[in-house]
């Protein structure tokens, strides 16, 4: 890459304020300025440093890129050629794992699977071509390094033009800062689960639940619970964190500025550990553009859920002279982010109070084979009716073997058994059949406690509302299928994939060329995001070639979600739950593609020798 | 939703229609986009091109009172509307249209002309047939000849769900 440097330029479109990106234009050499297919080159720098993050609750200790946290936003612009510069400047290994972009796997940033990692003191320099556009991240896969601040935003400028239009645009970057330690917190969860779960039931609660359900109903759903090893308040496992954006704790009220009338497009990313978040604006309807950095059949929303490792792009049109504020609720309500779209900085809108924690029941444990009927076959089930517990239909285990999960992948109602189809006649039209953003979303367990809704009653986005915008991939037969059950038991807190925990399992092994169907299973009662590295997941909600692709897939408790892989990459690839603490407990698979251009072959036999932690 | 909540939809959806179909008679506040124009008072044609989710050209100037017959041609993969009018009545049609997407009558790339076409009953269907607007499947041209009235926020709109949302509307400016 001999060249010529051009310029140091800021880079462009900057929009996030103290932001220093050092951005070094290279050309390749000067007959390209000739050539009309001009391959640019970017050259760029990235440090690893130990820094101190202010979360306005608390400053902690933590890593942050180029002195940072969050590290910069990286711009790319597709079809240039990106050199990235990376020196660790830390006493332990780092890496830098490049959230969803489609490179060789010797770029990929995974300790122990693309690379060894970097060494203190050492500058490792990535190089890859940037065959994408859209919204993604980036952060350290080394040991605890994501929680402790190790990210960052990426956006890369499409070719072309744009499928949709918008005046000015921000990243929005939440994280669930915790004040302890990613290796203290998993220190803590592995001596005591529910360490840091503040939503416990109390004694209170059963007896409240006494007077209401009666004493052998309250007994029977404590025994189903006990037996599961889990508990209804399971939703997230980590509380006590302040959410942020942007860097900003709800206090400090990270604020984007904009014009009344402008469109905005904000670009959502979840770095989060743990936390998945409920966005919304009030007074603002959202419309979502962009999922995992693929253009998606826009669809307007008055709320989402956004998945840990997940991006949604959204475009809103603030009409009025007013500030708005941007609400991120945890799934779990057990904290927040917040901050504010505004005329001008310094204006602020209302912050609204957390809703009250969802509870999970009984039917997001569907088809749990870990669930222990034995000690429940003692139970009066006819006293089981909870008929308190939000619509748990599920507890009915005549229904329960019916109630097929893997049959509500999509909404494809011939394979629908265990639903009623008397509700449904002449309709064929996947989530909108539900009514809009009703209590029932078919990638959540019917009678689920935790299916959200909009605060303001209107729509909550579904993942049956992705559709591709332009499918990226033609339609076809997979070549097979490979089922994974999501496991764990909450209470060792050891998360596995079949029941093998990572350094137990052998690869997976798929051939480039074929087409794999991927089942997950989710038999806990946590919701996992499931990413695979290097190659698209296309999402099956049910619409055949207009199935979007995402990078992270997020499967909820008693649910199965089916995804599609085309085998296009060669090498080796992580796949894991992207909870940090769930990834580093098991729930993790190295996937080996074997076949493929030989060159790669060869160089997959290196990674492998030189090992590390993933 | 079943079958009579889906046919009680349908009467409200081509009722509704009614009260934005023409545009003669005003939107909900006072603006008018014009009236169907004659084939015989056309002054100039404009070729209006549809992709996912976009028009070319983004934004046109007529004179008052002129008439315009617009060429439609929809060069993308998903089902595009073209439709004048004011804001307002965009956001109107919006909700009808997103009940066309409900009942399965807009999917992706295709329009069920079967389920367009239903007698709903009381003569209702969820024709779109208004003379302010086409709603056309990918590779398919139609034209719309509109009569613009004075000056006024008049937009060109595709009010599939989300697509106006997304940006997918052009400018009518008035020389």
């Amino acid at each position: 890459m001999q060249g010529l440097v051009k310029a140091f330029q800021p880079s462009s479109n900057e929009v996030q304020l103290g932001i220093k990106q050092m951005k070094i234009r290279l050309l390749t050499g000067l007959l390209t300025l000739l050539m009309p297919a001009m391959v640019m080159a970017g050259e760029y720098g990235l440090t690893v440093d130990r820094v101190k993050i202010d979360t306005g609750d608390f400053v902690k200790e933590g890593i942050g890129y180029n002195g940072a946290s969050p590290g910069p936003v990286m711009r790319f612009k597709e079809g240039e050629n990106v050199r990235i510069n990376v020196t660790n400047n830390l006493d332990e290994m780092t890496s830098i794992h490049w959230h969803g972009l489609i490179l060789p796997f010797d770029q990929d940033g995974v300790p122990g699977i693309s690379f060894p990692g970097i060494k203190p003191g050492e500058t490792f320099t990535y190089e890859f071509p940037i065959q994408q556009a859209g919204t993604y991240w980036f952060h350290s896969h080394s040991g605890f390094q994501e929680p402790d601040g190790a990210y960052g935003a990426i956006v890369i400028e499409p070719e072309g033009r744009e499928p949709f239009r918008y005046d000015r645009e921000y990243v929005v970057q939440l994280t669930d800062k915790h004040p302890h330690s990613g290796d203290r917190i998993m220190r803590n969860l592995k001596m005591m689960s529910d360490y840091y779960n503040r939503e416990q039931q109390t004694v209170g609660e059963f007896f409240s639940d006494v007077s209401k359900n009666g004493l052998m109903n309250t007994v029977s759903d404590r025994m189903a619970w006990g037996g599961m090893r889990m508990m209804k308040a399971d939703v997230e496992d980590i509380h006590g964190f302040t959410g942020l954006i942007n860097g900003k704790g709800p206090s400090q009220n990270w604020t984007g500025i904009f014009e009344p009338g402008e469109r905005i497009r904000l670009r959502f990313i979840n770095s989060s550990a743990m936390t998945y978040f409920d966005i919304r604006i009030p007074g603002l309807d959202m419309t979502v553009v962009q999922a995992d950095g693929n253009n998606v059949q826009p669809v307007s929303v008055d709320e989402f859920r956004i998945g840990v490792a997940e991006t949604y792009d959204v475009i809103v049109r603030p009409k009025d002279e007013q500030a708005y504020t941007i609400f991120a609720e945890s799934m779990g309500r057990s904290g927040y982010a917040r901050a504010t779209l505004a005329p001008e900085e310094g204006m602020e809108a209302a912050v609204p109070q957390l809703r009250e924690a969802a509870r999970l029941t009984m039917a997001d444990m569907g088809g749990m084979p870990g669930m222990d009927h034995g000690s429940m076959a003692g139970m009066d089930h006819g006293n089981m009716d909870m008929g308190s517990s939000e619509g748990v239909s599920g507890m009915d285990h005549s229904n329960m073997g019916s109630m097929d999960h893997s049959n509500m992948k999509g909404m494809d109602h011939s394979n629908m058994k265990g639903m009623d189809h008397s509700d449904m006649s002449g309709m064929d039209h996947g989530s909108m059949a539900m009514g809009k953003g009703g209590p029932s979303d078919p990638f959540y367990a019917k009678g689920s406690g935790v299916v959200p809704t909009a605060a303001n009653g209107g729509k909550f986005l579904s993942y049956a509302d992705l559709k591709a915008q332009d499918p990226l991939y033609e339609d076809r037969e997979p070549t097979r299928e490979i089922e994974l059950r999501l496991t764990g038991n909450m209470e060792r807190y050891t998360w596995s994939i079949n029941g093998v925990k990572y350094e137990d399992a052998d690869p997976i092994r798929l051939k480039y060329g074929e087409r794999v169907r991927f089942k997950f299973v989710n038999e806990t009662m946590m919701t996992h995001p499931m990413h695979l590295h290097g190659m698209w997941s296309i999402l099956d909600v049910g619409a055949g070639q207009w199935n979007p692709i995402k990078h992270t897939v997020s499967v909820n408790p008693g649910t199965t979600v089916y995804m599609e892989t085309e085998v296009d990459e060669p090498g080796q690839w992580a796949f894991h739950c992207h909870l940090s603490y769930h990834a580093a407990a098991g729930m993790f698979r190295k996937v080996i593609v074997e076949g493929g251009p030989e060159s790669t072959q060869a160089k997959t036999g290196v990674v492998a020798e030189d090992g590390g932690e993933a | 939703m079943n079958v009579s909540k889906l046919l009680v939809a349908g009467v409200a959806f081509s009722m509704s229609a009614g009260a934005f179909a023409a545009g003669v008679h005003g939107g909900g506040h006072g603006a008018s986009s014009g009236e169907p124009g004659k084939a015989s008072e056309v002054a100039r044609t404009i070729t209006v091109e549809m992709y996912d989710n976009y028009y070319e050209p983004e934004e046109i100037t007529v004179k008052p009172g002129e008439t315009v017959r617009f060429v439609v041609e929809n060069k993308g993969n998903l089902v595009h509307e073209f439709n004048v009018g004011t804001p307002d009545m965009h956001k109107a049609h919006q909700e009808e249209m997103m009940m066309m997407v409900e009942h399965g009558v807009i999917q992706g790339g295709k329009l069920n002309q079967d389920m367009m076409n239903m007698d709903m009953g009381n003569g209702h269907s969820m024709k779109h047939d208004d003379p302010n607007s086409v709603l056309l499947e990918p590779g398919q041209s139609k034209e719309v000849v509109w009569k613009f009235s004075d000056k006024g926020n008049i937009e060109f709109a595709c009010n599939v769900p989300g697509h106006y949302q997304s940006g997918m509307y052009g400018d009518v400016n008035f020389e």
